[in-house]
């Protein structure tokens, strides 16, 4: 028993790039087979760019001007992180809220809720119209998007506390502030993580859609004036530098749930 | 006269009188279903363990066992009478982190490794790093994980979770342990192993026990005093005095006292599922 635990311990202390280079290499290789087909496709059945640009087009537009394309994804960037720091923090405040307040919960959810139906595109002129052209309306509609999903998971990952567990703080006379720390944030991290990878992905999006709307930055920025010039290249080389910024961030976030919750089931590294 | 007969030997000074645990004709009834009536799932149960004693409960489903522990640590509040623990009411006794209560579900934190979660009580008793590390290392020899230390709970077996419950639950030196069929999802010999255990582990740590199962032969073997219920209201039907000699062993399964107790005990254990047949 003893030594089968030793063996999975030290299977899990093997250097890093040995154990993540079976989750690099099979998408570096769909990349790079799908790059080759579409290539290949749009030079044999001699597609014109404007529709759908060939790789080496994307990238010939990238390196015309990298430097003004990355000036732009890093405002996007700047505002997709930091809507979604604020939006994450305010709903997993609203979602405690929630958690402990039943009839908080009652009143409000159904509003919070249907906030959250409404469609970005319909929001981000009037939060816009609120806090002005400068970035500042980005954020606003990236915090906007980035609130629902961690509210609604916060408040149910501090409900999925197990009962035992609960009876065992009880015997232990634990103090209110324990049981929160050391019980029912624990279990609600699982939950905050699902929450926050939505975040990711919604506030790149949340950014761009706030840039379409009014911008003179930006990707969304540069996606909208490229496309009236039908400079269609340097719109996917935004797109795909857009994609790849939601990839890295939730990457990042996956990484930082490996090291916060190894002990949790999703985590185990299934061969 | 049993406790005396354990009491000798450990060695402690004589407890004295008005110690241990008592139920002063305990009543509970919680809400019935939409229409139906409330449930009676204690009726005027009235019960004295003196201190160090190891008292068993066993009885069909629903006789109130489980709700029988649930009082005496302060979870569930008797409708009627009252349970105390050396004569105070159990939520002083649960304060004074005098209670320690395995359940059926080792409940262990999954996001915490084996000795974090065995000193878990100790930590919400605000005791040093150092000193719960040390005493939480102690608690695992004792229940016999030594080397699990940094075990994650799901890497444990089903017995050795329940273990590391028992550690825990070990981990304030409880006067009062509850154990609410902790081995009742194990197998036959895993159990055997852990009563042996047990015995063990309640003699070096002498702490009056309640012990809920559904084995009667496990109740003999460990108990100074097994108590049969029956349901609908729950009650007690009557109690055995298990005059087996100490310590238990598996040798003791061969007693013929001890078949003798089994067979009474199942006698009493069939009342109570005849009594109130609906
Ligand atoms: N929280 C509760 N709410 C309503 N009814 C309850 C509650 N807890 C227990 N009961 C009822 O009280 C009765 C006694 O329950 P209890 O859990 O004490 O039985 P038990 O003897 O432990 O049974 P088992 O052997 O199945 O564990 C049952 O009829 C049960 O349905
Ligand atoms: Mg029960």
């Amino acid at each position: 028993m003893t030594s089968s635990l030793r063996e999975s311990h030290a299977s899990s202390t093997e250097s890093w790039p040995a154990r993540a280079w079976p989750l690099i290499w099979p998408p570096l290789a769909t990349a790079l087979i799908a790059g080759i087909v579409w290539e290949a496709v749009t030079v044999i059945f001699a597609i014109p760019a404007y529709f759908i640009p060939s790789p080496s087009r994307i990238w010939e537009a990238f390196w015309g001007a990298p430097g003004t394309l990355l000036w732009h994804a890093g405002i996007t960037l700047l505002e997709a992180v930091i809507g979604c720091l604020i939006g994450s923090f305010l709903g997993a405040l609203l979602g405690t809220a929630f958690a402990y307040w039943r009839l908080l919960s009652r009143g409000l959810l159904p509003f919070v809720i249907a906030s959250n139906t409404i469609p970005v595109v319909a929001i981000a002129p009037i939060i816009i119209l609120w806090f002005g052209h400068g970035i500042e309306s980005k954020i606003a509609v990236t915090t906007f998007l980035c609130f629902f999903p961690l509210a609604l998971n916060m408040m149910k990952g501090l409900q999925s506390y197990d009962r035992v567990i609960m009876d065992v703080f009880h015997v232990a006379a634990a103090t209110p502030l324990q049981r929160f720390f050391k019980m029912r944030l624990p279990s609600a991290l699982p939950y905050i993580f699902v929450g926050t990878k939505i975040n990711v992905s919604f506030s790149v999006i949340g950014a761009i859609v706030a840039e379409f709307v009014q911008a003179d930055r930006g990707l969304g920025f540069v996606i909208m004036t490229t496309y009236r010039t039908l400079n269609m290249p340097r719109l996917w080389a935004a797109l795909i530098i857009s994609a790849l910024i939601g990839l890295t961030f939730f990457a990042i976030v996956s990484l930082i749930e490996r090291f916060v919750i190894p002990w949790h089931s999703s985590m185990r590294t299934e061969t | 006269m049993r406790a005396g007969e354990r009491a000798h030997t450990k060695p402690s000074a004589a407890a004295p009188v008005g110690t241990g645990v008592a139920f002063e004709n305990v009543s509970v009834s919680f809400p019935g279903q939409a229409d139906h009536p409330p449930i009676q799932a204690l009726d005027g149960v009235s019960l004295e363990v003196p201190e160090r004693q190891f008292v068993s409960l066993i009885g069909p489903s629903g006789c109130g066992k489980s709700t029988l522990l649930r009082v005496i640590s302060d979870i569930v509040e008797p409708s009627e009478g009252a349970a105390r623990i050396d004569g105070r009411a159990p939520r002083a006794a649960r304060l004074a982190r005098e209670i320690g209560f395995v359940f059926q579900d080792p409940a262990l934190l999954e996001w915490r490794r084996v000795l974090e979660n065995v000193a878990l009580p100790l930590e919400l008793a605000g005791v040093a790093t150092r000193e719960r590390e040390e005493r939480s290392r102690e608690l695992l020899v004792l229940v016999g994980l030594t080397g699990f230390e940094a075990a994650w709970p799901r890497q444990l077996s089903g017995g050795m979770r329940q273990r590391a419950a028992i550690a825990r639950a070990l981990a304030t030196r409880p006067r009062v342990l509850l154990m609410d069929e902790p081995f009742g999802a194990l197998d036959q010999i895993t159990r055997d192993r852990l009563n042996m255990e047990l015995v063990r582990i309640t003699e070096a740590t002498q702490a009056t026990v309640l012990f809920v199962t559904h084995s009667i032969r496990e109740a003999v073997l460990l108990s100074d005093r097994v108590v049969v219920m029956s349901p609908r209201p729950g009650r007690i039907v009557s109690v055995i005095d298990v005059d087996l000699p100490r310590p238990r062993s598996l040798a003791t399964r061969d007693d013929p006292r001890y078949i003798e107790l089994i067979k009474a005990g199942a006698a009493e254990l069939e009342k109570g599922y005849s009594h109130h047949d609906e």
